[in-house]
């Protein structure tokens, strides 16, 4: 491919459907020495990494035609009929796949997930650019948005679906559109170039039109010498304008590959928007995947703490700190977080801030950077790339382009409403060179700040949290794992629960024993996790010090007071004649996976004892957990009244200041005094699982933070089973009455955590570090989050029973 | 790709107190578009709950049904196929094949759903199919107390019904599936 001279493109690039030709002058402007000048979708498959960059027309029709056998495939295998018996060879087992089966993985039920999935996208879809709702909204460019979005979604089922993607995908499709009908264009004009040469011989491509064309021949003869002449100007190809070559030799259906390897096809524009919106969102080995952006997990395993794309507003918000200080000061003053605006942002790439045209060029231009990862020891960081930095630096940009608008707000609803509401006429061309001019301060910003701002081990947050609610069971596993495209139901959800009960053949008694016993190890990991950053927590304790005793007697108070009324409890035991047991088997449990600690074999008496004994520590143990657990992101469940105190728990002794922080426990402890006081014999699990809790602690006075580290990934190990199985061990036969009246008061609880909360918010005192105080807000926040949605989750769920 | 459930002679309150627990989970509104019920409920309740799973429903008049409007018979076409649905108790012998052929003629339709005999039959003959759901509830008969739970689930996908049974034996719920194809879209 000879390299063009630095050419303007004069014909427009937007094709004469459905937009009204803007010719705004910057555009003009940013004419690039690029390979394809304006074949846009030819070019963003090349940035994208679907084709390869080489010049030469065979490689790139080859890679061309890959790319499409391996989507037909994909298509293939994944759009089936579960009707449809081919071979009749696989007949499955009607037990297993009749369609009233609640197996998740029945054909029957994908069957029906892809059905739930469909109504979501269509709903979306319906919604996609009504603006240029003559393209976007007819039927067969709707038919195939959401079958590309469908296979993308069962290809990937640990994302699933999430709004956002189809609008990432609509631009992909439209410059494919805009490219095929410049090939139209082209071939109007030249049609002389698109006849077919097989073996030198030049035919016609039909034999009508061979018809045709001996009709003319008088015609020609007439006309002869004009004939003449124009067979003069175009005989050689390679005279011609080298655009038009391109476009040429790129739809030669006797290239390479024939016609599958057509590079500019309307046929194949399916499968070439599909690689495309898969290079997009896999990043293609680089650092920046949009995928990541809708995920919620975090991207390196439970121990970042962070989403993606919170780390991606963060360090957008670090940069700007940079470059303009003032306007950070404001931000947080206000107290506008940048996710709140850089979810939008980031998540549909600027697809809403933005008309189609100029997103267009947005996009070349973040295209056109490279997504190659810049510090290969920097893995989690996720804008890490010059792309990634591009990115950072236009929203950067942005925020600047309204930055007088943005310090005359005083309140953080109306900051975000100007930064929401972005003007639509926007100059791209000096949006477009600021952003560039930051793009190096980026780069640099990038290397020299650690990855993760808010992760020391002061303010793991509890951020995740949040999120996760949304993926329930799908969190149960490592992130990595998929296990349903959509959330499975409540009653399949209910199906495995059985039938992994039934498989390990287990007493009935176990499915409630293991739902308090899942809660402790999930306390316990929780725990160990904390006791494996021994510095931090040793800091803190220090600090802590002489106020501890303060409150060490309000604890002791409660304490006790749980452990009366639990003796009481212990002897009524109302929850199944098994209840006795229960606790001593839970109780005991606990102190094998901590290393053996104490008695093995307890029984009752000794339980009593031991609490009564344990519940001086217990009360500095408290505080002494304040540098919060690093949070695992499968600590979701559903109506759990352990999570609902654990919330509550985390909220007490969260540490801002002295004089907040009384208040605050205060709270917490009110919560835990409530929690012990309503309903003796309705909240005696709960009761029991407070007083596990708090006899833990006193397990680890101390001498216990220096954990062997086998201890902490066994019983971590062990708490992912035991939640798992916790997640999904709500007990449907048994002891539906105590677990309606658990999720009565574990809705009463949330709404406490979400009371302390604001609290918590109202007492805050701003001496604290920007940073920290963000945090707290956040995890404020995101606790309350997660309590509302746990609130929501309840409620469907007493509707459902 | 039509989902219709089949289902009657529950008895509920009289013979049985409700589904098993296994059928119950297994019933999720959602799933099936129609819903084709023999008779003998005997409640409203049972009216109510059926209806909570799918809006169209349909029901004839069993002897023990409380509410007297139910009809004796009902027609019903879904896809390319014509339903009939009738309790059986009015059909004499019971559950003899050739009875309920006359009435299958006479109703002038491919499938007959009847139930009454609290046992589960599917027969195809010359005129069409005839489907016997037997009891959801297990409860036991005017003819036999040895009464297993069943019903049956339709699947009507163009010229082809797929019927699923679904039969609670000992505790557990087995599932078989018999394949019926209608010849052509003209009366058979």
């Amino acid at each position: 491919m000879p390299p063009a001279a630095l050419v303007v493109p004069t014909a427009k690039t937007s094709p004469e459907s459905s937009l009204s030709a803007e010719s705004s002058p910057e555009r003009g402007d940013l004419g690039k020495n690029r390979g394809f000048w304006d074949l846009r979708g030819v070019q963003w498959r090349t940035d994208l990494g679907v084709l390869p960059s080489s010049s030469s027309v065979d490689d790139v029709r080859r890679v061309t035609a890959n790319t499409r056998r391996s989507y037909a495939a994909l298509r293939r295998r994944l759009l089936i009929d579960p009707l449809i018996p081919k071979d009749g060879s696989n007949f499955p087992d009607p037990v297993m796949d009749n369609p009233l089966s609640q197996d998740p993985d029945s054909m029957w039920g994908r069957f029906f997930q892809k059905a739930e999935l469909e109504k979501m996208v269509d709903q979306d879809l319906s919604r996609l650019y009504p603006e240029h709702g003559s393209y976007f909204q007819t039927p067969g460019c709707q038919g195939m948005l959401r079958r590309i979005v469908l296979l993308w979604c069962i290809s990937h089922p640990s994302y699933g679906y999430r709004q956002g993607m189809h609008e990432l995908l609509a631009p992909l499709l439209y410059v494919l559109q805009a490219d095929v009908e410049r090939l139209s264009a082209v071939r109007k004009l030249y049609e002389h170039y698109f006849t077919d040469n097989f073996d030198g011989l030049v035919f016609d491509n039909t034999d009508s039109a061979y018809r045709s064309h001996l009709k003319q021949i008088p015609q020609h003869i007439e006309n002869h010498t004009e004939i003449q002449e124009d067979q003069v100007k175009f005989n050689n190809l390679y005279e011609l304008d080298p655009k038009i070559q391109t476009i040429i030799s790129f739809s030669d259906a006797y290239g390479a590959e024939g016609e599958l390897g057509i590079v500019l096809s309307e046929k194949f524009m399916e499968h070439d928007t599909y690689c495309m919106f898969d290079a997009l969102m896999n990043g293609s080995g680089g650092a920046v995947s949009m995928a990541s952006f809708f995920s919620l997990c975090p991207l390196n395993g439970p121990q970042n703490g962070l989403p993606p794309v919170i780390e991606a507003s963060s360090t957008l918000y670090h940069l700007l700190a940079i470059v303009d200080s003032s306007l950070y000061t404001h931000f947080t003053e206000l107290g506008v977080e940048p996710q709140y605006f850089a979810l939008r942002w980031l998540r549909v790439l600027f697809g809403r801030e933005f008309a189609l045209e100029d997103l267009l060029v947005i996009w070349d231009e973040i295209f056109s950077f490279d997504n190659t990862r810049l510090n290969s020891e920097n893995d989690s960081e996720v804008l890490n790339s010059s792309r990634g930095a591009f990115i950072a630096a236009l929203a950067v940009s942005m925020i600047l382009y309204i930055r007088s608008s943005i310090l005359a707000t005083e309140t953080a609803t109306c900051c975000l409403q100007r930064l929401l509401n972005f003007p639509q006429d926007v100059n791209l061309g000096k949006l477009l060179k600021k952003a560039k001019s930051l793009v190096n301060i980026a780069i640099n910003a990038m290397r020299s700040v650690p990855p993760r701002m808010y992760s020391d081990g002061i303010h793991e947050s509890v951020k995740p949290m949040g999120f996760s609610i949304h993926s329930l069971p799908s969190n149960a596993a490592p992130p990595g794992s998929p296990l349903s495209v959509v959330r499975d139901s409540y009653w399949e959800e209910k199906w495995r629960v059985l039938h992994e009960e039934e498989k390990k053949q287990t007493t009935p008694l176990k499915q409630s024993q293991s739902q308090r016993k899942g809660w402790s190890e999930k306390v316990k990991s929780r725990l160990l996790r904390t006791e494996s950053d021994p510095s931090s927590s040793k800091a803190y304790s220090e600090k802590r010090g002489p106020s501890r005793r303060v409150r060490r007697n309000l604890l002791d108070d409660l304490a006790r007071q749980l452990g009366l009324e639990e003796e009481t409890d212990c002897e009524k035991a109302v929850c199944g004649n098994g209840g006795s047991e229960e606790n001593s088997s839970i109780l005991s449990d606990p102190p094998s996976p901590i290393g053996g600690v104490n008695d093995d074999n307890d029984n009752d008496n000794e339980n009593d004892n031991e609490i009564d004994s344990e519940q001086s520590s217990v009360a500095s143990n408290i505080l002494v957990d304040e540098p919060e657990p690093k949070p695992e992101p499968e600590s979701s469940t559903a109506a759990d009244s352990g999570n609902a105190i654990q919330e509550v728990d985390e909220n007490g002794p969260v540490p801002v200041s002295d004089g907040p922080e009384d208040a605050t426990l205060l709270k917490g402890v009110e919560n835990e005094e409530s929690v012990g006081k309503s309903g003796l014999n309705l909240k005696d699990r709960i009761i029991l699982s407070g007083k596990q809790w708090f006899w833990k602690f006193g397990k680890n006075n101390g001498d216990r933070f220096l954990e062997k580290a086998g201890d902490s990934t066994n019983s971590s190990l062990v708490g992912h089973d035991q939640k798992g199985d916790m997640d999904k061990g709500e007990s449907v036969n048994q002891n539906k009455i105590c677990s309606l009246k658990n999720l009565g008061q574990s809705m009463v609880e949330n709404l406490q955590v979400i009371e302390s909360v604001f609290q918590q918010e109202k007492g805050e005192t701003g001496h604290v570090d920007n940073l920290s105080k963000k945090a707290l807000v956040d995890r404020g926040q995101m606790t309350a989050m997660a309590a509302l949605k746990e609130l929501r989750k309840i409620s469907n769920i007493l509707s459902e029973m | 790709m039509v989902l219709v459930l089949a289902i009657g002679d529950l008895h509920i309150p009289h013979r049985a107190p409700d589904l098993p627990a296994k059928f119950k989970s297994m019933l999720v509104p959602g799933k099936i578009q129609h819903i084709i019920c023999t008779g003998n409920l005997c409640i409203k309740e049972v009216h109510d709950y059926l209806k909570s799973l799918c809006p169209s429903l349909h029901v004839t008049r069993g002897e023990y049904d409380e509410d007297s409007r139910y009809p004796e018979t009902k027609t019903i076409t879904i896809g390319q196929f014509k339903l009939g649905l009738c309790h059986g108790h009015q059909v004499v012998p019971w559950g003899d094949l050739d009875s309920l052929a006359m009435l299958q003629r006479q109703l002038d339709v491919d499938i007959l759903v009847n139930g009454h005999t609290h046992q589960f039959k599917a027969y195809k003959h010359e005129a069409g199919v005839v489907i016997n759901p037997g009891s959801a509830t297990g409860a036991y008969s005017s003819v036999t107390y040895d009464v297993n739970p069943s019903f049956v689930l339709m699947d009507i996908d163009g010229l082809r019904v797929v019927v699923y049974v679904y039969e609670l034996i000992d505790g557990e719920v087995k599932v078989d599936k018999i394949d019926f194809k209608k010849t052509s879209t003209a009366t058979i």
